[in-house]
């Protein structure tokens, strides 16, 4: 275990006119990340991801609770963990003004790298993340992912055990966002854990080994993409229907009505309304399918369309807080 | 903490040296004083040579570029927290008063560079100031630099947003300007002005560096001014220190 936190909670105060506000940003947090793998926090805007990860990158002190980091004590020992680990921020940190190489420089050195092989190390990671060609232009000339992978190469120049990368490809193109699940991923395979924090579903999915779901400051559910998509369902169906001979589109208690009896079926999981749309959950989709439209035909119900979809991290979302991550703020 | 303070202070002026830009821009208003000002100075006091009337006002735009030049070094340091390098830096084992010591350092050696050029093209313009006055007037101005650029950096780490910085900055520096005797000696202030100007300890190290020019250097205000400047600049870099732990824990 590369991390282990239990407990962990983070409280903010803050004073303005209207007196002082407490907020809960993070209440109730138990992680444990594996040495060596790629571990997400998912979850929407405001849920507490930033925080945790400040909280375990020793930037601000929990307000409870405690942590074991890089084999560190986190109230205990900061100092020793900030030897020990790599922090690229959402906001990046690359000094602008002046080029990546001289930003890697500075890093490596007060990261405590000595003199005569900060260059080589630089250089190093220079060509580890394709920058070599701009390594010498002041970054604030550099586009988005380019800069991004600045960010990233500032938090791994002295060679961490662990990296933690808070949202890194927010604001990345698809082409950029792929290059850096690449790279991210050659990391894991040289040994590095990461743990970073995304509200991309696709990227939960596609590069972590494990995932942590949280929402408004506590972990929903947590497991592996493909186990946690299992506990719900395997297969969605989305189904807009009108109730036969009058044309208008179904309302919320046609909706409700049939969203009880699809839930009865032997072969159903779960069944919920969504806005205008009726989504049921299977576990096998292709064998029951027939059997759902059948149950639908005896009803009377004139399908307007119908889809069969696989189990998103969405869903999965939405079995445990009731909406939808795309919808939530 | 020396060893880091020498990185940051190493990384800062290769910065500064490869792009110059600012600090040029900022001594071109003292120059542009000590060209245009001067002359106009030496006509409205007919029969006192420009030479001497030199002498009076460069110890002032001195004081100028070390406060209006430091003190704006802040708004650096807010883009800096706004683009995370400060964040980046409290996760890495970097030293925290060497953070804001090597920034300081940088500023100071800006400044005194500064003061060179200014002094140097008083010497072209013909003043003759007692040469170990002006030295000592240039490390004057370095503790002035001190307390303004560490003033600068604590305002930035307790505001974090510029226009709450630009606002509190505008309302010192006028009444600054004025009672410290800057562009013209207080002697010619009425009386409650000169009182006023007495808990400015600005006015003091106006003074000081016009005793200094004037090979006055027994003069109360110097050991005043560095006496003054001394505990400020103390004050305000240990404000800035501390306010920087207390960002990056
Ligand atoms: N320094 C702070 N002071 C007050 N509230 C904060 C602070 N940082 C975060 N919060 C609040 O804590 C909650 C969680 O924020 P954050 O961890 O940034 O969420 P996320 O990264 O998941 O979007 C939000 O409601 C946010 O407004
Ligand atoms: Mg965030």
């Amino acid at each position: 275990m590369i991390i282990t936190a239990h407990g962990l909670k983070k409280t903010f105060t803050t004073r303005s006119r209207k007196g002082t506000q407490t907020v809960e940003a993070v209440r109730d947090i138990d992680l444990s990340v594996e040495t060596g793998e790629i571990f997400g926090v998912l979850g929407p805007n405001g849920a507490g991801k930033t925080t945790t990860i400040r909280m375990l990158s020793t930037l601000i002190t929990p307000t409870g609770g405690s942590a074991t980091v890089a084999g560190r004590d986190l109230a205990r020992d900061p100092r020793a963990i900030r030897e020990r680990i790599g922090y690229v921020s959402q906001a990046g940190g690359v000094d602008e003004l002046n080029s990546p190489r001289a930003n890697l420089m500075l890093a490596a050195r007060v990261n405590g790298i000595a003199k005569a092989d900060a260059a080589g190390r630089v250089e190093e990671t220079l060509t580890a993340f394709e920058l070599t060609e701009f390594a010498d232009r002041p970054a604030r000339t550099l586009s988005g992912g380019q800069k991004r992978r600045v960010a990233i190469a500032l938090g791994l120049v002295h060679r961490p055990p662990l990296l933690f990368l808070d949202e890194p490809t927010t604001g990345l193109d698809p082409q950029n966002r792929a290059n850096l699940w690449d790279q991210i991923r050659l990391l894991r395979s040289a040994g590095t854990s990461v743990l970073l924090s995304t509200h991309y579903l696709d990227e939960a999915d596609a590069l972590c080994d494990r995932l942590a779901i949280v929402d408004h400051g506590v972990i929903v559910a947590e497991g592996t993409p493909a186990a946690l998509k299992r506990e719900v369902a395997s297969d969605v169906v989305t189904l807009r229907l009108t109730p036969a001979d009058t044309g208008r589109p179904a309302d919320a208690p046609d909706l409700e009505e049939v969203r009880k009896l699809l839930e009865a079926q032997t072969y159903a999981r779960e069944a919920r309304v969504d806005g205008d749309r009726l989504l049921v959950y299977l576990d096998d989709g292709e064998h029951a399918l027939p059997h759902l439209l059948r149950a639908l035909a005896e009803r009377a119900l004139v399908i307007q369309s119908i889809a069969l979809d696989r189990a998103t991290l969405d869903d999965v979302f939405l079995h445990k807080t009731g909406r939808f991550l795309r919808d939530a703020a | 903490m020396l060893r880091h303070t020498a990185l940051f202070l190493g990384y800062e002026l290769r910065n500064t040296v490869r792009n110059p830009v600012w600090p040029l821009f900022g001594i071109l208003q003292p120059v542009l004083y000590m060209l245009l000002f001067a002359p106009l100075l030496a006509k409205t006091t007919p029969g006192v040579p420009q030479a001497e009337t030199l002498k009076q006002f460069t110890p002032g735009v001195m004081v100028m570029i070390a406060l209006f030049g430091s003190l704006f070094v802040g708004f650096g340091m807010i883009s800096e927290i706004r683009g995370g390098v400060l964040e980046r830096l409290a996760v890495s084992p970097a030293s925290r008063p060497a953070i804001v010591l090597g920034r300081t350092l940088r500023d100071v050696i800006v400044l005194v560079a500064q003061a060179l050029l200014i002094a140097a093209l008083g010497l072209l313009m013909g003043m003759r100031p007692n040469p170990p006055g002006l030295a000592l007037m240039i490390l004057l101005m370095a503790l002035t630099g001190v307390f303004a650029s560490s003033l600068s950096y604590g305002l930035a780490l307790a505001l974090r947003d510029e226009n709450g910085m630009s606002q509190i900055m505008q309302l010192f520096a006028l009444p600054l300007i004025l009672l410290t005797g800057i562009l013209l000696p207080m002697s010619l202030a009425p009386g409650w002005m000169r009182a006023v100007a007495n808990f400015n300890p600005l006015y003091h190290t106006v003074e000081a560096g016009r005793a200094l020019f004037n090979g006055d250097l027994g003069n109360g205000s110097i050991p005043l001014a560095f006496g003054l400047m001394l505990v400020l600049a103390v004050i305000t870099l240990r404000w800035s220190v501390s306010s920087m732990r207390r960002l990056a824990g």
